[in-house]
């Protein structure tokens, strides 16, 4: 008989971006214990399983910097050096999580609990302004099964899924064949709302050109024409009235609606004010049809970081432990505003990298202050940190709970082995808290 | 009259949460006792005495006038909650400043930061500088903001001033901002605010103003098309009965926002104004 030098694991979560597509299927190399195929996934979400085999950027031994180059330690000397810096910090900064599982994030709540430390995800640069328009005025929103079997209408509005979710169109929102959509493509309309001709704009029915930035006004402008008043102006937002009201017209004529909005909307310039005007114009179009919203969350697990810390704190995220309990405001206490106003003095970063996503300004003062990543590969944020601790990579080589966009939970899948010492998040986070809370004599 | 003084002495490294320098919390107390009282320095509990020189001592709570000196700029949350009494800060002062409160009155000779005056209750804020975001707004998630009182600020306030205001007349309750100049999205989900601009306003003010009254002496960057143009008018009478005199252009709205107070009448399309939401802009 001869021996298999392959092993194919199939139903994967792919970890890459919210949509969370579960069909994938990895080939693994057993001797080399390698990712060698993966089908089904799109093309980053298959780069992520093929960046995790062992290479010159990814670490696999704790390391320490000393001298301006890093040296291979144990983990007891890492861990207990990590544990340090965050003791003798009066306000730690805990950020990421958003790319690995929940019960990761849920040590991570633990850890900022202990430390009386600032505790943020990623959601603060993506769909935090989502979060709030949500606390404002609430969300008519459903999973995304329901838009596959009966949604007829599907707006896109500043976000560009071709790119960021590449399957969300097959798999959810656009050529999937649903219950009562049995043509596909063909049963539904496609609308997007974007300032640039993107490819997603590209296969709409109607691609509606708006002025940068100006996405408050028109939505402000369909809400005002859906409740049955005269509009005097020629166009709202680069958009000719007669577009506008033919879109209005659209939207209470469908069976079944959703706006899939992405960054177009919640990072230009009103942020959460467009969500919460969105929320309030799907509201009134519940008069007339069914309608509802889904945020495009990019992450895999931020949806999970937002439920994991809400859970346990009552706050989604940019919360702070300082007095002991847990508090919340955005703009105070997210990590790029305390990070502009330099009021950390250490910082602990779990499966992100600020150091490409934050302004030059916030990265300048994180790295003037003790850093600590656990982070798997080489970013501009872990070669600038001081402890790097080196994990599994969740959903890959770990199991774990990731939750969808929609919010729906969905098991990870361990497909093969972590290269090296590498301990999963949830480890490393629980020795660290051990070895905090040694130290404090708790 | 009781007078606290108060003299920043050393220099904080993070910000210093203060909600305890307020009339409420010195009352009936020696400067000893009021040393004692606590402050939040990053992660650690620290007192008023170990930042703060003390002098004066605290009687009844409506005599009491505390006056705090040094760079302030990054103390939070002093006279959060206060019912009285009066506070007199010589400096620019961090965010939070008198949120909460229910009564007295703050002077602030500086700037103040973001949330000034939040979810004010009733009282007086006085700002003789510039204000940051969100002065007088609602925190995070709650429905009813500024209920009562009057926050004041000569300079130029930042976004979002005056979120989910809410005002009535039945009950007397008249909140109200004067400001120099503001920033986008002023009284924001109004719901029965007045709000008076001495000088230029950013885009987007009024928006989904249920109920409300907003005067800008000077120009708007960009009116919301859900605002409809009534006309020119003289005269101008406020919530509280209080006249402005001068030329302005009336707008009614925000006709985005479905309640009845903006309804506008489907045959004739007559608006009812009597309880809608105004935007007067000077002529």
């Amino acid at each position: 008989m001869v021996a298999k030098k392959i092993r194919t694991v199939t139903d994967v979560i792919c970890p890459f971006c919210g949509t969370l597509c579960d069909d994938l299927e990895v080939d693994i190399d057993i001797k080399e214990e390698k990712v060698i195929e993966v089908r089904n996934g799109c093309q980053i979400g298959t780069k992520k399983y093929f960046a995790s085999n062992p290479s010159d950027h990814r670490y696999d031994k704790p390391l320490i910097k000393e001298k301006g180059s890093f040296k291979e330690v144990s983990w007891d000397e890492a861990i207990d050096k990590a544990a340090n810096i965050l003791i003798k910090a009066k306000r730690p900064l805990l950020y990421g999580f958003s790319s690995t599982e929940c019960e990761a994030q849920g040590k991570g709540v633990e850890l900022a609990e202990i430390l009386g430390s600032i505790l943020d995800n990623t959601a603060s640069v993506c769909h935090g302004p989502s979060l709030l328009a949500i606390q404002d005025v609430g969300a008519p929103t459903s999973t995304l099964g329901e838009y596959k079997n009966r949604a007829d209408l599907i707006i896109f509005w500043g976000s560009n899924p071709v790119h960021a979710h590449p399957r969300h169109l097959s798999r959810y929102s656009d050529f999937i064949r649903g219950y009562f959509r049995k043509d596909g493509r063909n049963d539904r309309f496609i609308v997007v709302v974007d300032p640039r001709n993107t490819h997603t704009a590209q296969i709409a029915d109607i691609h509606v050109q708006i002025n940068p930035s100006e996405d408050y006004e028109l939505i402000n402008a369909i809400r005002a024409i859906l409740r049955g008043v005269e509009i005097d102006a020629d166009e709202i937002s680069g958009v000719p009235i007669e577009k506008v009201k033919e879109l209005v017209e659209t939207m209470k004529s469908c069976n079944f609606g959703v706006i899939f909005f992405g960054m177009g909307l919640t990072q230009t310039l009103s942020h959460h004010r467009n969500i919460d005007a969105a929320i309030c114009l799907v509201r009134e179009l519940n008069d007339h049809t069914k309608f509802l919203l889904t945020p495009m969350r990019g992450h895999y697990n931020v949806a999970g970081a937002n439920q994991v810390f809400s859970w346990q704190t009552g706050y989604s995220y940019s919360i702070d432990f300082s007095r002991g309990y847990p508090r919340y405001n955005p703009g105070e206490f997210s990590s790029v505003d305390v990070l502009m106003r330099d009021e950390i003095d250490a910082s602990l970063i779990v499966a992100s990298d600020p150091a490409s996503n934050f302004p030059a300004a916030s990265v300048k003062n994180m790295f003037k202050y003790p850093l600590i990543v656990i982070e798997p590969h080489h970013t501009p944020t872990s070669v600038n940190a001081d402890i790097i601790l080196p994990p599994a990579i969740a959903g890959i080589e770990c199991e774990g709970t990731a939750y969808r966009m929609d919010s729906v939970p969905l098991r990870l899948r361990k497909v093969k082995e972590a290269p090296g010492e590498c301990l999963t998040d949830k480890e490393i986070l629980e020795k660290l808290i051990e070895a905090v809370k040694k130290k404090k004599g708790e | 009259m009781a007078e606290i003084k108060l003299k920043l002495k050393k220099e904080y490294e993070f910000p210093l949460e203060a909600d305890t320098i307020t009339p409420d919390a010195f009352a009936g107390k020696s400067a000893a006792d009021i040393k004692k009282l606590t402050v939040y320095h990053g992660n650690e509990e620290k007192t008023i005495g170990d930042f703060f020189d003390v002098t004066g001592e605290g009687g009844e709570l409506n005599e009491i006038k505390i006056i705090v000196d040094g760079n302030l700029s990054n103390v939070k949350r002093i006279g959060e909650k206060m019912s009285g009494g009066e506070i007199i800060i010589n400096d620019n002062v961090g965010m939070h400043v008198g949120n909460n409160m229910s009564g007295g009155k703050i002077l602030v000779n500086g700037s103040a930061d973001d949330w000034a005056g939040a979810m004010l209750k009733g009282g007086e804020l006085e700002i003789t500088g510039d204000a940051g975001h969100y002065v007088g707004a609602a925190y995070r998630g709650n429905w009813k903001g500024m209920q009562n009182g009057l926050i004041k600020v000569k300079g130029k306030i930042g976004d979002e001033a005056l979120t989910w205001v809410n005002g009535s007349k039945p009950a007397k309750r008249f909140p109200t901002l004067i400001c120099g100049a503001a920033g986008s999205f002023l009284g924001i989900h109004s719901h029965g605010g007045t709000i008076i601009v001495e000088g230029d306003c950013d885009r987007c003010i009024g928006a989904d103003q249920v109920r409300g009254t907003i005067v800008v002496k000077g120009k708007v960057a960009r009116i919301l098309p859900s605002y409809k143009k009534l006309g020119e008018v003289e005269e101008i009478e406020l919530m509280n009965g209080d006249i402005i005199k001068g030329k302005f252009t009336e707008y009614s709205g925000d006709h985005s926002v479905e309640k009845n107070h903006s309804k506008i009448d489907k045959k004739t399309g007559e608006i009812s104004n009597s309880s809608n939401g105004r935007l007067f802009v000077a002529a």
